[in-house]
């Protein structure tokens, strides 16, 4: 089991680049890449509320939860 | 005139320490054999217990340089940033077992010359105060490669 970050979905939605995206939310290329590859350990509520902003998105649309 | 101390500085005198202790063991190591001769003479000793005395220095020495190198290590590390790293667990890992190695000889070694029961148990308490600061790095580098992946 594990949570799927579907951050690729939202943003080929919105049609938003990864780099004007970090920009927009205040953390680095890096950060967003990792957590587009799944490879965080945890997300911050404020990471995730600029994400959802920005996106104009709920948390459930990024996180998915997979057996 | 104001002294600038920082950490840095700081790590430069341990790692002068451990050179002076370094320069204290070569020291011992070099002079085992008269040491312990002249103890065993001032003691009224049976000069075969010099001889056991000399086989304690080194099998305890072989200890102590492990010790120290590891030290030297570990403060290299510091210095260069690298703190809570594994290899830094390591060092403390080897270091805490060289001190129970260490107190493995002097607790032997109280068989022939009681007051090396004092170093032993000295030695096994430093071995756990090594071991409980490994375990709390560890913990620390646990805690900071989970920091290091929050986004």
């Amino acid at each position: 089991m594990e949570i799927l970050v579907n951050l690729d979905v939202m943003m080929a939605k919105r049609k938003i680049s990864g780099g004007e995206l970090a920009e927009r939310v205040g953390i680095t290329p890096a950060n967003l890449s990792i957590l587009k590859t799944g490879k965080a350990k945890a997300i911050r509520f404020s990471t995730l509320m600029a994400l959802c902003r920005e996106l104009e998105c709920q948390p459930g649309d990024l996180l998915e939860y997979k057996e | 005139m104001p002294v600038n101390w920082d950490n840095d500085k700081s790590a430069v005198l341990s790692r002068v320490c451990v050179a002076v202790f370094a320069a204290f063991l070569l020291a011992l190591d070099v002079g085992a054999y008269r040491l312990s001769a002249w103890f065993a003479q001032v003691r009224l000793m049976h000069r075969q217990l010099g001889v056991l005395l000399t086989v304690s220095i080194y099998a305890g020495s072989v200890f102590a340089w492990i010790c120290l190198y590891q030290l030297w290590r570990l403060l290299g590390n510091v210095r260069r940033g690298e703190v809570f790293v594994p290899a830094n667990v390591r060092c403390m890992r080897l270091v805490s077992w060289c001190c129970v190695g260490a107190a493995a000889v002097c607790a032997l070694s109280a068989a022939y010359y009681p007051p090396f029961a004092f170093i032993a148990v000295a030695a096994g308490f430093m071995a756990l105060i090594v071991r409980i600061v490994k375990n709390a790095f560890a913990q620390a580098i646990a805690m900071k490669d989970e920091l290091e992946l929050t986004v």
